[in-house]
Formats: structure tokens, sequence, C-alpha cells
């Protein structure tokens, strides 16, 4: 039989009930959107992170002290005090050719207050050279400068979000607020910036040596961050670093490093393997309604393999060989699967399409419509393929059946 | 063109075996117009079955074409039944939601007969059936005569050596039976072999030859006087 025929024959069995096909079809069409919604809203994401992450300048490395506990969690986030990064270092690191910028900070975490308002916020200690470094800018005001530093100035720079929460439409400038038992002045505003952990929209800065010496009371640093020289590689100045301060640290066995080195690349590559991997998962569990779906169709076809015995002991007497309704049988279940699939990737593309409408529209969400060419590829591959893997035994069953036996069938 | 030797076929049910076939010898040369005839359960229409290569028997031996059935495959068995054989069924076993074009068509879906080709043969198929203002009317709409007409038309749709029919005026009125047997008479005088499995002996005497069939054996085996079909005595 030509494959025309048997396809011309299969998609007439399927359209005498239409209503069947399209129940039969649905578990299919919900697992395919639910994969390419994953996998769109995935890629949308990480666009818009690795997006906001760059935002800050692909040329920064991040020196943290420490190395990640088992696991690779870094050592500080794991609770644990490392007092190895100071000023030694910064000074060190900055006499470096390959360096541009270098910034040390300190963070904390406390509650901020104006007039009866309060808010819980992170605040980073830093110096004035991290402004420029992730290039900050501001809505309102100005930074602070090395003079606040060395005269430990109580002024305080607020995130866009923590000013507007603080303070509503009243600018905050020449305003007091209280952090920490200390009276901050408010000498600026940033405008937003970032998004998610990498948002400063509701940090508060001040200079380093007010949140090092008088907050916290200790001598090292939490981070320093350094901005190299455009004439060298990212990797380069990172290798000169590492060396740096295993001088000034007096480690001659790589193994024994007590701090913690990385690239803004190397962040990327870290946030790109997360969100894979949670897109991965997600798409598992989205599949597991195509798995559903599969079944559903198995039970369907072998209910209409019983239904139209008769029919395939006729074909069968007037020539049809075993391969023949297999081929039939087969290309029906496959109809059904890759037409789920297909309505499936329309009704994903439009959610994707709504979502990013809405993000944008209503959240002013600088959201990327992502819809990869391979999630297509794939729902279309794993439709076609629940359909044969779905299909192969109710299609086998009804090319076993005896003519003789079929055609008697009541 | 069919030779059968001590044909047997034995069923096997919940450990009971039942003989339906005991040992069946005749020849059919072609051109034949031969009626199978017999009771109730004596064996014809499992006869009819094995002959069309529907079934096989469990012993003896069955010539089609001077090839036996034993040495063919499933595959070459289709083959066969697609090629050198036309099926009419009691019950008609037309697909009723298509057209009497499409249920025509059946055979030469499995033939790979060129599309140009397949309507010209059908179209002919139905005209020799006096159906070709019905060619595209749902087979579920057709009167029963009508069906049975639209199953002959498939039977020869695809110009078979033989053509099997088995009861085939049995769910039909006198008058459509008569019509159905003219068709099938007209086939056998175009030069058609022509085998009838019937219990009727009216319908079985527009046959050349008859044999009768009981308890699972050959109980006689005889031709008919031309004459009394030509003097019309038998319609």
């Amino acid at each position: 039989m030509l494959f025309r025929d048997a396809f011309k024959t299969s998609t007439r069995a399927l359209a005498h009930g239409k209503m069947r096909s399209l129940l039969t079809m649905l578990g299919i069409v919900i697992g395919i959107a639910s994969v390419i919604i994953v996998m769109s809203l995935g890629a949308s994401a990480e666009y818009y992170i690795v997006g906001q992450v760059q935002s800050f300048g692909s040329d920064l490395i991040s020196i943290n002290p420490g190395v990640p506990v088992a696991g690779g969690a870094p050592a500080q986030a794991a609770g644990v005090v490392i007092k190895t990064l100071v000023k030694q270092d910064v000074n060190s690191i900055s006499k470096e050719p390959s360096v541009k910028l270098v910034s040390a900070n300190v963070t904390g975490q406390a509650t901020i207050i104006y007039g009866n308002k309060s808010k819980s916020v992170l605040w980073s200690a830093t110096d004035p050279s991290m402004f420029k470094m992730i290039n900050l800018s501001f809505q309102s005001g100005h930074p602070f400068t090395d003079a606040d530093l060395n005269s430990y100035n109580k002024v305080i720079i607020l995130g866009s979000q923590l000013a507007k929460d603080l303070f509503g439409n009243v600018s905050p400038l020449g305003k007091y607020v209280r952090l920490k038992d200390f009276n901050f002045l408010v000498t600026g505003v940033l405008d937003p910036k970032g998004a998610g952990i990498f948002s400063f929209d509701n940090y508060a800065v001040i200079p380093l040596t007010v949140g090092q010496k008088q907050i916290l009371g200790v001598d090292y640093y939490q981070e320093v961050d350094v901005k190299s020289d455009p004439a060298y590689t990212t990797g380069f100045v990172k290798e000169r670093i590492i060396s740096v301060l295993r001088q000034n640290h007096h480690i001659t066995d790589p193994a024994k490093d007590d701090f913690t080195v990385q690239s803004m690349e190397d962040a990327l590559k870290t946030l790109g393997n997360i969100t894979s991997i949670l897109t991965l998962f997600l798409s598992a569990i989205a599949a597991i309604s195509l798995i559903v779906g599969g079944i559903g169709i198995m039970n369907i076809m072998l209910v209409s393999v019983t239904e139209r015995t008769k029919e395939i002991g006729l074909r069968k007497a007037v020539g049809a060989t075993d391969r023949d309704i297999l081929k039939q049988f087969l290309i029906e279940s496959v109809l059904l699967t890759f037409t789920g699939g297909i309505i499936g990737i329309a009704i994903g593309a439009a959610v994707v399409g709504l979502a990013y409408f809405a993000l944008t529209r209503f959240f002013s969400i600088a959201w990327v419509f992502a819809f990869p060419p391979g999630a297509v590829g794939l729902a279309l591959f794993v439709s076609a393929g629940a359909g044969i893997a779905f299909g192969i035994y109710p299609a086998r069953k009804a090319g076993k059946k005896n003519p003789i036996d079929a055609l008697r069938y009541e | 063109m069919i030779d059968v030797r001590d044909l047997k076929k034995e069923y096997i049910e919940d450990g009971t075996s039942t003989e339906a076939l005991r040992g069946v010898t005749f020849s059919i040369g072609k051109g034949e117009f031969v009626s199978i005839m017999g009771p109730s359960g004596s064996g014809k229409s499992t006869l009819l079955h094995i002959l069309s290569f529907l079934d096989r028997p469990t012993g003896g031996s069955y010539k089609f074409q001077g090839k036996g059935i034993d040495e063919m495959n499933d595959k070459e068995l289709a083959y066969a039944r697609n090629k050198e054989m036309g099926f009419v069924f009691q019950s008609f076993n037309l697909l009723a939601r298509l057209s009497v074009y499409d249920n025509v068509e059946i055979p030469l879906l499995y033939s790979d007969t060129p599309p140009a080709k397949r309507k010209e043969l059908v179209e002919s198929a139905v005209k020799s059936v006096g159906l070709e203002e019905k060619l595209h009317t749902e087979a579920g709409k057709l009167s029963g005569g009508q069906k049975q007409r639209v199953a002959i038309a498939r039977a020869l749709v695809t110009e078979p050596d033989v053509i099997f029919a088995d009861e085939p005026t049995g769910n039909l009125d006198s008058q459509s039976g008569l019509q159905v047997m003219e068709i099938l008479d007209s086939l056998h005088q175009k030069g058609h072999t022509v085998i009838l499995v019937t219990h009727e002996t009216q319908t079985a005497e527009f046959a050349d030859r008859i044999i009768r069939i009981k308890d699972g054996t050959v109980e006689s085996d005889q031709s008919i006087d031309s004459r009394r079909r030509i003097n019309g005595d038998l319609k």
C-alpha cells in the first residue's frame, strides 16, 4: 500500500470520529504545550538574567575569602567567617598593570528607618570606585567620595525601590535615615539596576570605613571586586590576581587557596547551568503529562482496533498484508500525537506571547521573547515518537489479526 | 486451477477437537461455475475459506494455480487474494461510512495500482453491476441488493481469475438475490471462475456443477445439464 493511500485512509478514519480524536489528543496537547512553555520561559529568564548581569560589565572579577565548601556553596554563604581578605591584598592588586579598578566591600542586613517607616534592607559598605566599576548611575544626588571614607562620614545612597518605599514621591536628598544606630544623610538615589539577586534597587550603600570599622568592627573584607583593563583578557587578569593573593597569603599549594576568584564569565556560566538544570527539571515534570497522554492514545487505539476488527478482516481478505494494517494504525496514532503536538506548540507559543505581553506591558520588565527552535523541534519529535511508541502495540495487534477470525467478529 | 486432495480442517477449542473437513478431494478447472452446497455445519464455509486463502487446512493438500498453500507464506497468500481472487460475503462487508467508489477501490489500494488507473477500474467495475449513478453515495445508505452489487464490483475490480461468493443471496430478498446471481452468472460467461457457497438449491443451480458437502466430506459432485439452464428451468 502506498504511503499516500495509507495516510488518506488513516485521516479518514480519524475524521470519522472527530470528537474522539480531539479528546484523545488532549493529553498530548497539554504535555507539549507545558514543555514548550517551560522551555521558552526558561530561555527567556536566562536571557533576561544574563542581560542584567552583563549590564554590570562582563570584565568584572570578584574575589571572595575562602573556597566553596563541599557541594559548591560559597564559604561565606555556608556561614563560615573568613578573615583572609585584607587591605594589603587590595593594595597589591591595585598595583597590577592589568587591573583598572579595585573596590572592596562588606555587607550586612539591617532595618532602615525613616520617620515611622522602616524596612529590612541589605546594606553594602564600599568605596567610590564601585559606582564606576558596575556602571551605577544616579536618579538624583551623587556618589560619596574618598573624603567621606577618610572622615567616616555617615552618608548613604539608596536604591531606587528603597527610596520609593521610604520616601514615596518626596525627594530623599538631604534627609536622614537611621541604620544600625547611626543617622545617615541621604546624598544620592540610584537609577533602577539589575534584577533578582543582582538587583541594587533595594540596597543601601554606605562608605566602606563606616560599615567595616564602625558597624561591623572588623578589618577584613567580605568581597573585593576588580575591573580588568580592556587591554588584557579577564582570564589573564584572573591568573594575575590568583598569583598576587597566593604570594600575599604565602600559599604554595593551589589546593590550599584561601580565596576564590571568579569572573563574570564564570558566574554567567554557572547561572546558565542552573537555569538549564531548572528548565530540564520542570520540562521533565511537564513531560509526565505526555506519558499520560500517550497511554490515553494507546487505550483509544486498542478500542479502535477492537471496534474495527471486521474492517481489518475485510482489508486482509482483499489483499492487505500484516504490514499494511500495521502501517494504517500506526499512521493514525502518529497523526493523533503529531497533530496534538502542533496544537500544543501553538498553545505554548500563545501563552509565552501573552506572558511576554503582560510582563513588558503591565510590569515594565525588560523581558525577552524566546521561543527556542530546539524546543519546537523536540516537541514535534517527541509527539511523533509518542505516536510510534504508544501506537505500535495496538497497530501490531491489528496487523496480526487472522482474516477469517476478524471477519467473523461480532 | 484448484486441486484439493484429502483436505482436512480440525479446530481445537478448550481441548476439544472438532473436525470441520474430513478429507475433501476435488478439482475445479478455469472458467467453471461451481456451487458448494450443504446444510449448516457441513463444512462448506470452512472449505470456501481455505479455497480463498482466508484460512489454512490442517491436513491434505490444496494447490491453487499449481502452487500448494503450504509453500506460501502469509504475504504470498495476501498477494494471491488481492490479484487472483475476489470475495463476495453474505453480510456484504462494506465500510458503511465510505462511498461506493471508495469501497470498490479498497482492493486496488493494496495492489499499488496508480490512481488514474484505479479510477478507470473502479468506474468500470461499478458500471458492470449497474450502480454508476450511486458511485459517490455512502455505502451505508444503499439497499441490501445494491450493497451486494457493490461487493461484487469490489470483488471483480482487480480482475481476478476466481470469484468466491459465500451465501451471496443469504441476506437479500428474492428479486435482489436474482439480480446478484445474474451478475455472477454474467461474470462466469465472461470467463471468470465462480465458486459459490449456498444452502439454497435454486441459487446453487445457477452453477455448472454442484459439490455437496455433508459432515465434512464430499457427498456428491454433479454437473448440471446445461440445457436446463438454457431453457431457464432453474430461474
